[in-house]
């Protein structure tokens, strides 16, 4: 493969390319999926192939193959410049590489995702007892129309390289798994999900990640609670309260509201068109109140089982963990080493690509709030009159990521520091610095867990890339609830 | 591309003498060019091809499956192998039929020469004209340009052998003010139909007049949707309750309404996946023909889609609809039925209400009902007394597309392709519906 990585990078110099990089993917995914006491998919999937960027007169090209040979690394060198020189007829002179990309980038090296069971060495027949172990236990509940489990596993093998000397290798494992139970009667509609919602939890983990969320554990319960809730009283309407947020939905609460929030290539308008952009512009970097004290948000591709945890970002550029918002101060992007040189900072290491044939962005990493000092128990007592809301339902963000609404899976009445009554389907809305500048409590370290968010989708085309958030439970005040009739 | 000769050959002898029960392969093969905008300049500019064969074994009720794109002989008998082994494991599923035989898929137009071959001198010099008409409007331009083809094959062991190649082409506009933004879209399967300075024009000019956005208390307004918004609904619609699994389950919107005038008599929703006026696919991923399902029929809700699975389970014939290897059966080349007024006229009829581009991060808050939430985007504007008065700052609505659509007043006379990335395409036409419920407004 050197050699085939060679070729690639001197086709690329001699075409004119003042730049260029180059990246080898092999990706291994097995996907079981059981629903309704069938294995509805087994299913392993293969994907290997190469993409390369080149940059000429300031214009970037790219072109990728699944041909992994000398020829076909050459034929797509030779793409990527015949692109960029076609994007710098139209853009016009641009700046050198030096001007568009920084200080060089030549780390060397390799990163495995440390594991202790490497989950393609476990047999299928493990995998799938316990999917069905963990069906038999949601099916013994009456009114369950439909009910779902199912486990994933991916080992991605990257080899990065660029025109600047560097060369790393990378092999990350994931592992997820998850069960839903829906339930149907009294005109209505009710599901439950656990660890989280969108299917499953998935972290950078071995065969070990997935015993321990004990799928067959909780299944009963998530499905007797999918059924409770179908008699529960609804959310109610169109109220101001104090809401207390579960963990695995204020993770998806970072990812929409902060995570793309803190896109520095959104916040130049680079994804105008399809993202959007978004209201934290660079003349508000360290200028800006995002949230309240107790709100301290980093970006850490150092995170132990992080879906975002990697050796080096697809510039080259090491693992690291870099701060967001400090003290509810914005006080940090995500960056790219061009879009951090525009503001004339350093790369914080995040251009993630989802595949060989896709360009890297600007993505998450693991973008977490670090946690506080409250008891969940003492942060309920100390709330009057609130709700407490549980695993996400629904989810929206505008394109400036100010206004936002989200659903959640089941809620509880807080009356005088105490849970109540079981509520059904739950949303709040707000406006984002609004809302986090109103967060004034933050549970401590051994409420925290880091919640996987596989399924973020940007770009065009389009790229879904895996990224983690952790959190723990925390107070919200004066949050409007009940949107949904 | 890779043609109809060397997929069939290559199929047919990764399936031969391995005596596996019923095995079918589904290939994929995607070119695609994109180049894509933003500031007034190309930002981005890729190219990309794949292909991926999708493997089935199945016998005694069992199937396995194995995903490759290494299509050496070698790499794909592999794939048998392992979805073999993985059909071995499985227990029985007393509800699975054979893998399906079915008769020969007709033909449809559905690629263009020039667009196969457009390069990337061609997308960068309409992109280049874009980016200098909204330069000149004050204003920037983000988007991008693209140009691919796909290709489509099955092989079975059960004779179902099929093979369709489609181009497809597509032009998406976002011009920005500093407090405005204008949209565009179009596509389709030949390129030369995309009218790229009508595009450049439309979005242009929506940012321009979307200067100075007003205030707007959230309430129920009745609104006149842009063909772009009502390609949205029935997006919706389809991935949240037009495949017949959804129904089986009862997850869908439709569970409670089969049979019923759910909608306003205006409103017809069928699926046609051999009607070249969308982007026409012949057959579905397991071979079977495409056939035109009726959705809605003058606002009475008919049924879902189904692939062989949800067709045997309900005593009924496939209607083609299983749209990828796993997962179940979708409607993905949809029809809205056009009305007999303008946009203009829909506009005229109303007195004091709102006209919407497009909507924006739409999800599911409820499936009973289809209850979305989303956002306005790229266009927003007050109408009073038939005219469009004034902008106003983006919405959030949370609405049930069903309710909404039982309110239809009129639609436009004419339908758009609304071609998606994924290869979803919907025909619909512009929307005056009486009430939409907007629940908040962003800053």
């Amino acid at each position: 493969m050197d050699e085939l990585i060679a070729t690639a990078l001197d086709t690329a110099r001699q075409r004119g390319a003042e730049y260029a990089d180059i990246r080898l993917v092999s990706n291994r995914e097995q996907r079981i999926v059981v629903r309704n006491g069938v294995v509805e998919t087994m299913t392993a999937d293969e994907s290997v192939g190469l993409g390369i960027r080149a940059l000429y007169n300031g214009a970037w090209g790219f072109a990728s193959t699944r041909e992994l040979t000398n020829a076909g690394a050459d034929e797509a060198a030779g793409q990527a410049v015949q692109i960029a020189r076609a994007s710098a007829g139209q853009n016009g002179a641009g700046l050198s590489a030096a001007q568009l990309l920084g200080a060089p980038v030549a780390s060397q090296g390799s990163y495995t995702t440390p594991v202790a069971i490497d989950p393609f060495a476990v047999a299928l027949e493990d995998k799938l007892a316990l999917l069905l172990a963990a069906d038999t236990e949601m099916a013994s509940v009456p009114q369950v129309s439909a009910r779902m489990a199912n486990v994933v596993f991916i080992r991605e093998e990257r080899t990065f390289a660029n025109t600047e000397g560097a060369h790393v290798s990378q092999t990350i494992y994931e592992a997820g798994g998850g069960v839903q139970a829906t339930a149907v009667g009294n005109g209505e509609t009710q599901r439950r999900s656990y660890p989280q919602s969108h299917g499953r939890q998935q972290g950078c983990g071995g065969w070990e990640y997935v015993l321990d969320m004990d799928l067959a554990g909780n299944a009963r319960r998530i499905a007797e609670e999918a059924v409770e809730l179908l008699t529960a009283d609804a959310c109610p309407v169109d109220i101001t309260t104090d809401l207390i947020i579960d963990s695995s939905q204020l993770a998806l609460q970072i990812h929409e509201s902060c995570g793309h929030a803190v896109e520095l290539d959104r916040a130049l308008g680079d994804e105008a068109a399809f993202a959007g952009t978004s209201f934290l512009t660079p003349g508000l970097l360290n200028n800006f109140q995002y949230g309240s004290d107790q709100v301290n948000i980093v970006a850490d591709s150092t995170s132990d089982t992080g879906l975002g945890t990697f050796g080096w970002d697809d510039e080259g550029l090491p693992a690291q963990s870099t701060d967001i918002i400090r003290d509810g101060q914005f006080v940090g992007y995500l960056m790219s080493r061009e879009s951090a040189t525009r503001l004339g900072l350093a790369s914080n290491g995040c251009m993630r690509a989802s595949s060989w044939n896709r360009i890297p962005l600007i993505r998450m990493t693991n973008v977490s709030l670090l946690p506080g000092q409250w008891d969940l128990d003492d942060l309920i007592a100390d709330t009057d009159d609130g709700i407490y809301i549980e695993t996400n339902r629904s989810w929206s963000i505008d394109d400036r990521r100010y206004n936002f609404q989200f659903g959640a899976e089941l809620g509880r009445e807080i009356k005088n520091g105490k849970l109540g009554r079981l509520l059904r389907n739950c949303t709040y809305t707000g406006i984002t610095p609004e809302f986090w500048r109103n967060c004034d409590a933050v549970c401590g370290p051994e409420h925290w867990e880091l919640w996987g968010t596989p399924r973020c989708g940007k770009g065009q085309p389009g790229q879904i890339a895996h990224t983690s958030h952790g959190a723990s439970p925390s107070r919200f005040r004066n949050v409007r609830v009940g949107v949904m009739r | 591309m890779l043609g109809p000769d060397h997929i069939r050959s290559l199929l047919r002898d990764s399936l031969r003498n391995l005596h596996l029960g019923d095995a079918d392969i589904y290939l994929t093969a995607t070119t695609q060019a994109l180049t894509r905008f933003a500031n007034n300049r190309i930002h981005q500019n890729v190219y990309h091809d794949d292909a991926v064969a999708h493997i089935r074994i199945a016998y005694q009720k069992r199937q396995g499956r194995a995903v490759t794109n290494n299509l050496s002989l070698d790499g794909l008998r592999s794939a048998v192998v392992q979805a073999r082994e993985h059909a071995g494991l499985m227990p029985e599923d007393p509800d699975f039929p054979r893998l399906p035989q079915a008769p020969k898929a007709a033909s449809v137009d559905a690629y263009d020469e020039a667009t196969a071959n457009a390069g990337p001198e061609h997308r960068a010099a309409i992109v280049g004209m874009v980016c200098r008409k909204a330069a000149d409007a004050g204003l920037e331009a983000a988007g991008f340009y693209r140009t691919g083809v796909t290709e489509l094959a099955v092989f079975s062991t059960r004779g179902r052998h099929c093979y369709h190649a489609g181009t497809f082409a597509g032009l998406l506009i976002t011009a920005r003010s500093d407090d405005s933004a204008g949209w565009s879209k179009g596509g389709g399967w030949r390129m030369g139909e995309i009218d790229a300075e009508a595009l450049a024009d439309e979005a242009i000019g929506k940012a321009v007049r979307g200067r100075n956005p007003q205030d707007l208390e959230p309430g129920e307004y009745p609104v006149v949707l842009e063909h772009y918004a009502v390609d949205d609904m029935l997006e919706a619609l389809s991935f949240y309750g037009m495949g017949a699994h959804m129904v089986q389950d009862g997850r869908s919107w439709m569970s409670d309404v089969q049979g019923q005038p759910a909608m306003s008599p205006l409103v017809s929703i069928w699926d046609d996946g051999l009607d070249s006026s969308g982007w026409p696919v012949p057959f579905d991923a397991e071979g079977v023909p495409r056939q035109r399902v009726d959705i809605v029929a003058d606002g009475v809700v008919q049924g879902p889609v189904h692939n062989s699975y949800t067709a045997a389970k309900a005593g009924l014939a496939s209607t083609g609809h299983q749209r990828g290897a796993t997962g179940g059966p979708t409607a993905t080349n949809l029809f809205m039925k056009p009305g007999v007024q303008t946009t203009e006229e829909l506009i005229a009829s109303v007195d004091r209400g709102l006209y919407i581009t497009r909507f924006y991060y739409t999800r599911l808050a409820h499936n009973r009902g289809c209850v979305m939430t989303g956002m306005t985007r790229d266009g927003t504007f007050l109408i009073e007394n038939g005219e469009l008065a004034s902008p106003v700052k983006n919405l959030r609505f949370t609405q049930s597309y069903v309710d909404a659509l039982a309110g239809c007043i009129a639609l436009s006379d004419t339908a758009h392709l609304n071609l998606n990335e994924a290869g979803v395409a919907m025909h619909v036409p512009a929307a005056l519906l009486e009430s939409w419920r907007f629940t908040g407004q962003t800053v």
